[in-house]
Parts: structure tokens; C-alpha cells; sequence
């Protein structure tokens, strides 16, 4: 059974090197038995040998391996036997004994005797004291894992591996909802400037065309027509906020003119006054005749001005407006609601 | 009863000589290294958290591979002898110890009945 290539110690431990460290998943005993190979190897190179064949290398190292398991399975027996799952001195020197039973040595045949004065142990340290020292070659990696390699592989090690986190921003709750807090008033502040932008805007192009309309109804002549009669004076008539919606004057804000500032009077007056008053911070009720929506979706400056052509509903807010302008409001908007049902035609011909 | 007294004495012998040979494998370092030791130990259900032991495990299977080794090389340079000694005439071949199987079984034959076909 002499087959296989002749080796030298050298090339062993090469050639075992280049095994251990190929890449790849090794199987269940690869990388010990590698190992075992390389000691086994320099053991026979102490013993003298000078180069040996692969398959007697191979043979060795299984008879080591196989040493090892024996001694350990041997030694744990007499570990339970004695009551114990940790192995001592004493259990390793009856596996010692019992392996060598077979061919003898010294004290083999002493009963009674006392483990500490066993022959192997003896023997053991005498081979200690006679042979030289030679360490393992190579530098041996902590033992892995042994998986077999039919389970399923590992995830990332990111996924399961649990790395301190080094938070640097402290979390204070209550300087958080202070910031939120600020925050927000600045955006509502943002949002009232806007607004009164829009509404100076609105009162500079109302007047413009205002005039634009007088034009118009003076060119066109004195038809019978209502809607191309002369402009009212503010104050005479409800404006029909319909022909433009930015027709806000602040003018019109006396009498029964409803204006769009006054939704917003509130939150104008508490942006000139300061944020003392927040229980009159609350929308007066809807207006009658303007489409125009204007959600804000903030509580301060009240709820969305849904004015469309039909009356709808009194809300339950706390009114700014007395009742008898809630009143005058209806009947302005049932006025303008009639005189479209009325003159649909004009509106045609116009 | 007569032996206690000398037992004794033989006893505190032992075991001065193990705990100091024990002390002294903390130095040494065996050609079989711990880890893989320690692997097949732990495999068969060998437990011990103590190094020196694992140690001594080592040793002894370092001891008993060299001997087997020891015992192939015998056989070797026993065979080479032979060789020698019929084909005077020839030169001599380079003496390269190989270890082979042929070597190995005629020990390990009587030790391993079974171990590899």
C-alpha cells in the first residue's frame, strides 16, 4: 500500500499552508486535521525521518486524531464514572493507563497504587525531560467554528453583531418641545405677514378696479341692465365679491361690508398687540359671498374660510360679529342669490 | 501498614515531582498545539478548564506519535540495512529516511485493528 508522492517536512508544511489558507469553506475537520498533519510531520522530523510518503503522513495523522479522541472519551468516562463532568489529573492518567495497557508499563501490574506515582505519568516526564523542545511551526489561529457545511451560511455580521452606538446629540425632551414650540410661532408669525401682505395687495388692486368697472358701466350706457348700472358707492350695497375676490378695501370694513381681513382681524391684532389675548383668537363665523378657501390648518387663526355662494351653517365659534350682522349677512347673500336665479339671461348676455 | 510510612514518603515524592512537572509544561511547548488539543478533547467530551492538563494531553500524544514514528523508523533503517548489505557492488543509494507505510503498519498493525482499511 505504498502509494503516494515523497515528501519532505518542508514541502509538508508548505503544501499544508497553502491548503489551510486557500479561501473557500473548508470542510468539517479540514483545517485539525491540517494541523495534525504539520505536528505530525515535525514530530517525525525530530524522530529523524527525512521525508515521507503522503499516504503514511496521512495514516499518522488519522492515528493521531484518533489518539486524541480516545484519551478524551476515555478520561470524560472516568470523569461521570467518578461523579464529575470536569476531567483532573487522575482521569487522564487511567485513559493513559488503559490505552497502554495493552503494552505494558512500568507499575502496569501495581494495584492499589496511587495515580500520582503512575508509570505512564512517569514515563510522560521523562520524555519531557529528554526530548528537545520544538514548538508547533506555524502560528495556529483560534479554532473555528466548526459548521457543516450543509447548514445555511451566516448573515452579515452587521445584521446580529451588536455594536455600541455613540450617540453624540444628547435628547433633551423638554428643549425638543421648546424648539417645536418656537418653531411653530415663527411659522404662524411667517404666515400673518403673508397674509397681510396679500391684504395690501388686495386693497391696491381693489381700487383699481374699482375704477376699471366705473369705466366700463359708463361707456356701456344706461341699459336696464343691473349688473351694467353704475357702481354703488361702498357702503350702499353689498359689493359682489364674486366679480373680485381681492376687493378689500379697509374702508370696507365699516358698516356692513364684510371684508377678508376680518377673519384675520384677530390674529392682526394680536400680532400688533402681542400674543396676550388668545381667547379672541378665535375665527369669526364665515363669510357669505367669497370663494375663497384659505386653510391654514392652524387653531389660532381660526377655521378655513369656506365662503361659497350658498349660506351655510353658523358655526359654533365664539363670534366677533353681533347678531344682527349675522342677519344682515343672510339677507345680503339670498339678495345676490336671487338676483342670479332672476337675471340668468343678462348674466348670458353680459 | 508497614509500606504507609514509605508509601507516604513515595507518595510526597510523586507528587512534589508532578505538580512540579505540571509547573514546568507551563514552559514547555509542545509540538501539538493547544487549540487543536483542546478541539479534539472537546469533540469526545473532555472537560477541564486547567491549561497544564491539556498540556500533559498534548505531551502524551506527542510521546506516543514519536514513538510509533521511532518504531517506522526502525523498521526503515532496518529495510535500507538489508537493502545495503545485498547490493554491496552498487553504489549506495542516498540514505533518505522515508517514512512509508509499509513502515507504519507492521507497528501500528498490532495497535489499530480496523482504524483505516
Amino acid at each position: 500500500m505504498s502509494h503516494g508522492d515523497v515528501k519532505s517536512t518542508r514541502d509538508t508544511i508548505k503544501s499544508e499552508n497553502q491548503q489551510r489558507l486557500s479561501p473557500g469553506r473548508l470542510k468539517a475537520d479540514e483545517f485539525g486535521r491540517a494541523v495534525s498533519k504539520i505536528a505530525v510531520a515535525q514530530i517525525c522530523e525530530s524522530v529523524g525521518f527525512q521525508g515521507f510518503k503522503e499516504s503514511a503522513l496521512e495514516a499518522l495523522t488519522d492515528i493521531l486524531v484518533c489518539y486524541l479522541c480516545d484519551l478524551g472519551r476515555n478520561a470524560s468516562f472516568h470523569a461521570n464514572l467518578a461523579g464529575r463532568t470536569e476531567c483532573n489529573l487522575f482521569d487522564i492518567t487511567r485513559a493513559l493507563e488503559e490505552w497502554e495497557a495493552s503494552h505494558g508499563f512500568p507499575s502496569a501490574s501495581d494495584i492499589g497504587h496511587c495515580l500520582v506515582g503512575s508509570g505512564t505519568v512517569r514515563e510522560i516526564i521523562r520524555f519531557v525531560g529528554s526530548e528537545e523542545e520544538t514548538p508547533f511551526a506555524q502560528p495556529v489561529p483560534k479554532f473555528p467554528i466548526h459548521i457543516p457545511t450543509w447548514l445555511p451560511a451566516f448573515p452579515d455580521p452587521h445584521t446580529y453583531i451588536h455594536t455600541p452606538m455613540w450617540n453624540e446629540r444628547a435628547s433633551d425632551p423638554c428643549a425638543d418641545k421648546i424648539e417645536q414650540g418656537r418653531q411653530r410661532r415663527k411659522a404662524e408669525k411667517a404666515l400673518l405677514q403673508l397674509q397681510q401682505r396679500l391684504v395690501c395687495n388686495g386693497s391696491s388692486g381693489t381700487s383699481a378696479s374699482l375704477a376699471t368697472d366705473a369705466e366700463k358701466e359708463k361707456v356701456q350706457g344706461g341699459e336696464s341692465n343691473p349688473f351694467l348700472a353704475a357702481p354703488l358707492q361702498p357702503g350702499e350695497k353689498d359689493v359682489s365679491l364674486v366679480v373680485s375676490p381681492a376687493k378689500l378695501t379697509d374702508e370696507a370694513r365699516k358698516g356692513d361690508h364684510v371684508s377678508m381681513l376680518e377673519p384675520f382681524a384677530p390674529a392682526i391684532e394680536a400680532m400688533k398687540g402681542g400674543p396676550s389675548d388668545g381667547g379672541k383668537l378665535h375665527l369669526p363665523e364665515k363669510r357669505a359671498a367669497v370663494h375663497f378657501k384659505f386653510r391654514t390648518g392652524k387653531k389660532i387663526l381660526g377655521e378655513p374660510l369656506d365662503l361659497g355662494l350658498q349660506k351655510k351653517g353658523e358655526r359654533g365659534t365664539t363670534a366677533f360679529l353681533r347678531n344682527e350682522e349675522r342677519d344682515d349677512k343672510k339677507r345680503r347673500a339670498e339678495f345676490i342669490l336671487r338676483q342670479t336665479t332672476e337675471f340668468p339671461m343678462e348674466l348670458n348676455q353680459s | 501498614m508497614n509500606h504507609n510510612p514509605q508509601s507516604s514518603d513515595g507518595k510526597h515524592d510523586d507528587d512534589s515531582a508532578l505538580s512540579d512537572f505540571l509547573a514546568s509544561l507551563m514552559d514547555y511547548a509542545p509540538t501539538i498545539p493547544d487549540e487543536l488539543v483542546e478541539h479534539y478533547l472537546a469533540k469526545s467530551g473532555f472537560q477541564c478548564p486547567d491549561v497544564r492538563l491539556i498540556r500533559l494531553v498534548a505531551v502524551a500524544t506527542q510521546k506516543f506519535v514519536a514513538e510509533v514514528a521511532s518504531d517506522a523508523l526502525q523498521h526503515c533503517k532496518a529495510r535500507q540495512a538489508a537493502v545495503v548489505k545485498d547490493k554491496r557492488e552498487k553504489q549506495q543509494k542516498d540514505k533518505r529516511l522515508i517514512l512509508t507505510m509499509d513502515d507504519l503498519q507492521s507497528h501500528c498493525a498490532s495497535i489499530f485493528i480496523g482504524v483505516w482499511k
